[in-house]
């Protein structure tokens, strides 16, 4: 009998949920369980990355079961090229955050416990091929990010946490109408109630030009405020000003892509047509997404508050690379989610880190943090760099192929996202000038500077490890994600 | 005669009576909840009995009241709200001259919910109606000496009794024209009616007024609030978890067997009904400062969706209302019990007396964020299994000519959203506000009873929420029995 490998992930997820959660008492212990439960995914996640047969296509590892039959919903999970880089770097996060996170010290029980929750979340959403059943772990994340926000956050994060909530959960409800539209379409075509991603998708491409129009504006809506997309966003640098570190590298480096991954696993192959027409609203939303999100981070003096900015635009590449609908611009888009996620994951921790040695993150407050903590302002400029898009790193990699499927597609259009570039490195350059060289400042206690602890240090190292890997073989990545994507360029007309 | 139909309602009849001979032999309040408690297993345990030996449908008297899917079920639901109540009660009153006459109360109004279920005839069934409603005036006024208490009982009397006088009223019209008052009989005679049509619409306008009283419709709910927060709160959660649910079970009966054949004539007025419910409900919770008043509006924005199975009227609208109707029941129940559990220990009804509350007691509060998320309908709770059967209804039951019925789907969509930001708004203050400086801090000692009480509440969401099928399965036979 096969092993269900990913029943097995979420499963491992829920019972370390539960067990951390009881060790109330013990927060040491509370720690280790955590570990060990965020430790068990990842190793099925790699194990699942060497059994994964890349050429093959379609979706392995599958498992389905009836859950409530009389409605056509059924517990399917499966992965295929494009989810299996985000589960492994799902559980990658979770184990790192949890590391991370050695030094909260108040409630630690919950809030190791409400990572992992995350993480059945985040990975039932990559891995459900129902639509049902990807709605409901789509919901399942939100409530522990709502706490990690509303419970371990900065001073205002009462109003953080419910506006997150209620913002992406608004949008959620939207994407839920539209997938309740597909499922009553789809029924009327195949005679039968399902919510099944490949029942549906199997008929998707006679849906009626005008429900497809609508329905993808629903679903896009649901996806696009989740991304976020500009002018959609404002959740964003609200919930990560105020998050704790572990939320915010949870939030940016997997969340956002939960918006992504819905476009091309759920919007594209449903209504291919729909995506059609919408092609251009996508380009449009993309750039400025790209171009705003770099220009506003030039004017941020809150660090965080910059790297949230950044993020926007950065995942605006990955929409614009979805919106060629060539299969370079979509490989590279999911390239791109995949390098954020490392790229973001280290910036946010090292944010974590400036505001917990120097007591704020206000750049012009700070200074001349490299000749007191040299190490952590190594992990800095390699994030910073590798953000920037230097070449020999992931970032660069992605960037450069959206961009050349960008040319290919749209033509000198390609000018207005690139400029995003030289921004993008005004304000890396400037931020790191400002914060990391220089005189030391007087406006923080210098004398006390210490650099990174052990539990901040290797979940980075081994972050920046990961980046320069992929940057400079990201064929390692590709190979999973190239194979994968022959269905839904096909619903997609193969352009 | 055959009794068989009969037994649930006959058992909960025999221990109301017998509850206050009891009590001249032991005055014990617990002694009393135990007794009260039993009857009410005992009637369940003649339910399961039915489910289990497959009965199938069973008439008493010629078919005045029936026992079948559909009656069996509601009767489950009413009784085990009742259970619910009366294992809260036995703390929540203690101490409290009358306990007697207090189950007492309690057990006549679940025979008369019981048979307003079983009922098929208009007479029966408003004689039902009645049996709840005057055992409910008198349990909102249970302590005699509260203001507030006698403010809510004296509003809820006159305000029941007007709406009792509106229902009889187009009863009478609809006897007089029809000459029946048997509903499936009406539905005949509705279906081939030429004449007295206006008779009929009459009558119709007066039952949507006096069932609207019943289920706190808008415009007709403003008593429901100050009721609901002037009771006792565990009879709050009584009115709210089980008598309003009864008016849904006359609706039902009126609307969609009675009424059917005339449906085009109604459907769209209880539409808007809907439609206004649920937003007025929703956007009068949103400021609510004291937390039964905010559950009181939520229900009232609850019953605008459940009015939508009623508008759609198909088999799979009527479904999703009942299982809308069951999950609702225990939500709403197991909040209003958590209310009345902590009022036991000094926490008060306004909101913000909920500051920091996860710190005094975790079970509380989790119990309390379990039930309101899945009042918002976030999966995988009940609530959002039942909306989901619910809202998707008019989407399934989309004829041509009632394409605008898809409507009905999107308001309760939007108010569901709106809705997450007055439940969110407690969560927000049991967990993330710091306790108020100087308030005590230490751990909650919570009745055992009470805790009870409201972990089969929590049980009941989230294992529904989770393994829905079954529920629905129940509720889909219940539906089919109600249009048989």
């Amino acid at each position: 009998m096969e092993i269900p490998i990913l029943s097995l992930m979420l499963l491992v997820s829920l019972v370390g949920a539960v067990v951390t959660f009881s060790m109330g008492k013990n927060p040491k212990m509370a720690k280790i369980s955590a570990l060990v439960f965020s430790a068990i995914p990842m190793v099925l996640a790699l194990f699942m990355l060497t059994e994964y047969v890349q050429t093959a296509g379609g979706y392995q590892f599958k498992e389905s079961f009836t859950w409530i039959e009389s409605l056509g919903i059924s517990y399917i999970l499966g992965v295929d090229g494009i989810s299996v880089p985000m589960v492994f770097l799902t559980t990658l996060l979770v184990f790192l955050a949890v590391i991370f996170s050695w030094d909260v010290d108040h409630r630690t029980n919950q809030f190791m416990a409400l990572l992992l929750v995350l993480e059945l979340g985040v990975l039932g959403v990559f891995m459900a091929l129902d639509y049902f059943l990807f709605y409901v772990f789509w919901e399942v994340v939100l409530i522990p990010m709502y706490f990690l926000i509303g419970v371990w956050g900065g001073p205002r994060r009462a109003y953080a946490s419910i506006k997150f909530f209620i913002y992406t959960h608004v949008a959620s409800l939207v994407m839920l109408l539209g997938i309740f539209a597909l499922y009553f379409e789809a029924a009327s075509f195949n005679g039968f109630y399902s919510f099944g991603m490949e029942d549906i998708n199997a008929v998707s491409p006679m849906f009626g030009m005008t429900f497809q129009i609508i329905v993808f504006g629903a679903l896009f809506f649901g996806f696009a405020v989740k991304m976020p997309s500009f002018p959609f966003h404002t959740w964003l640098p609200d919930a990560h000003v105020e998050a704790p570190t572990a939320g915010s590298v949870l939030l940016a480096g997997l969340l956002l892509k939960m918006g992504s991954y819905g476009i091309i696993r759920v919007a594209f192959p449903a209504l291919p047509d729909g995506a059609h027409e919408w092609q251009w609203v996508m380009v449009i939303l993309a750039i400025l997404s790209i171009v705003y999100g770099a220009i506003m981070c030039i004017a941020q003096k809150d660090l965080k508050k910059m790297v949230a900015y950044s993020s926007i635009s950065h995942m605006g590449i990955v929409m614009l690379g979805f919106a060629t609908f060539t299969e370079i611009g979509i490989a590279a888009g999911v390239f791109q989610m995949f390098a954020h996620g490392l790229i973001t994951a280290v910036l946010f921790m090292m944010c974590g880190v400036v505001q917990h040695k120097a007591g704020t993150r206000n750049i012009p407050r700070l200074g001349g943090l490299a000749a007191k903590m040299p190490l952590a302002a190594t992990f800095m400029m390699i994030g910073f760099m590798a953000s920037l898009g230097l070449p020999g790193m992931v970032g660069f990699v992605a960037e450069f192929s959206v961009m050349t499927a960008t040319f290919d597609a749209f033509g000198w259009l390609l000018l207005i996202p690139v400029t995003s570039i030289a921004f993008t490195a005004a304000y890396y350059i400037w931020a790191m000038q400002r914060t990391l060289f220089g005189p030391l400042t007087k406006e923080i206690d210098t004398d006390h500077l210490h650099d990174v602890n052990w539990y901040e240090a290797l979940p980075l190292a081994v972050l920046c490890g990961l980046i320069v890997l992929f940057g400079m073989l990201p064929a390692l990545v590709f190979d999973y994600i190239r194979p994968a994507l022959g269905t839904v360029l096909g619903l997609l007309g193969g352009i | 005669m055959d009794y068989t139909a009969l037994y649930p309602e006959i058992i909960v009849a025999l221990f109301a009576l017998a509850l206050p001979a009891v009590n001249l032999l032991l005055k014990d309040n617990k002694f009393l909840a135990a007794v009260s408690l039993s009857g009410v297993g005992l009637s369940m345990l003649a339910l399961v009995m039915y489910y289990v030996e497959g009965l199938g449908p069973l008439a008493f008297d010629n078919g005045l009241l029936v026992l079948d899917d559909f009656s069996a079920l509601f009767m489950m639901i009413f009784l085990a709200v009742a259970f619910v109540v009366i294992l809260a009660s036995a703390k929540y009153i203690e101490g409290e001259k009358h306990a007697a006459e207090y189950y007492s109360l309690i057990l006549l109004a679940t025979v008369g919910m019981m048979l307003v279920a079983a009922s098929t005839d208009l007479f029966v069934l408003y004689i039902g109606i009645e049996i709840t409603s005057l055992s409910s005036y008198a349990l909102v006024a249970f302590r005699k000496k509260d203001i507030k208490g006698a403010e809510a009982a004296t509003k809820y009397f006159i305000f029941g009794g007007i709406s009792s006088a509106f229902t009889l009223f187009g009863i009478s019209l609809v006897y007089g024209v029809t000459g029946t008052t048997s509903f499936s009989e009406i539905g005949a005679a509705v279906a081939t009616l030429d004449a007295y049509k206006e008779m009929i619409w009459l009558a119709l306008v007066m039952v949507i007024v006096g069932f609207g009283f019943k289920v706190a419709m808008v415009p007709f709910h403003s008593w429901a609030p100050d009721v609901y927060e002037g009771a006792p709160t565990t009879i709050t959660a009584l009115l709210a978890a089980g008598s309003k649910k009864m008016g849904f079970v006359a609706m039902f009966k009126f609307f969609l067997i009675a009424m059917l054949a005339i449906k085009a004539d109604w459907e769209i007025v209880v539409a808007v009904l809907a439609i206004v419910t649920m937003t007025v409900g929703n956007l009068a919770a949103l400021n609510q400062t004291s937390i039964k008043r905010m559950l009181a509006y939520s229900s009232i924005a609850q019953a605008g969706y459940i009015l939508i199975a009623v508008a759609v009227g198909t088999e799979y609208a009527v479904t999703g209302g009942i299982f809308h109707i069951l999950t609702h029941a225990f939500m709403k129940g197991g909040a209003f019990i958590i209310v009345a559990t902590l009022t036991t220990v000094a926490i008060g009804e306004r909101i913000s007396d909920y500051k920091g509350l996860a710190k005094r007691s975790n079970f509380m509060a989790f119990s309390m964020t379990v039930l309101l998320f899945s009042l918002a309908g976030i999966p995988p709770l009940a609530g959002f299994a039942s909306k989901v059967v619910l809202f998707s209804s008019p989407i399934m039951g989309t004829v041509d000519g009632s394409e605008w019925m898809v409507w009905l789907a999107v308001a309760g969509i939007i108010n569901s959203a709106i809705s997450l930001y007055y439940y969110a708004r407690v969560v927000k203050y049991m967990y993330v506000d710091e306790l108020e400086e100087g308030a005590p801090s230490e751990k909650l000692k919570l009745p055992r009873s009470m805790v009870a009480a409201v972990a089969i509440c929590v049980v009941a969401i989230i294992g529904i929420g989770v393994f829905p099928e079954y529920f629905i399965q129940l509720c889909q036979n219940a539906a089919q029995a109600l249009f048989a």
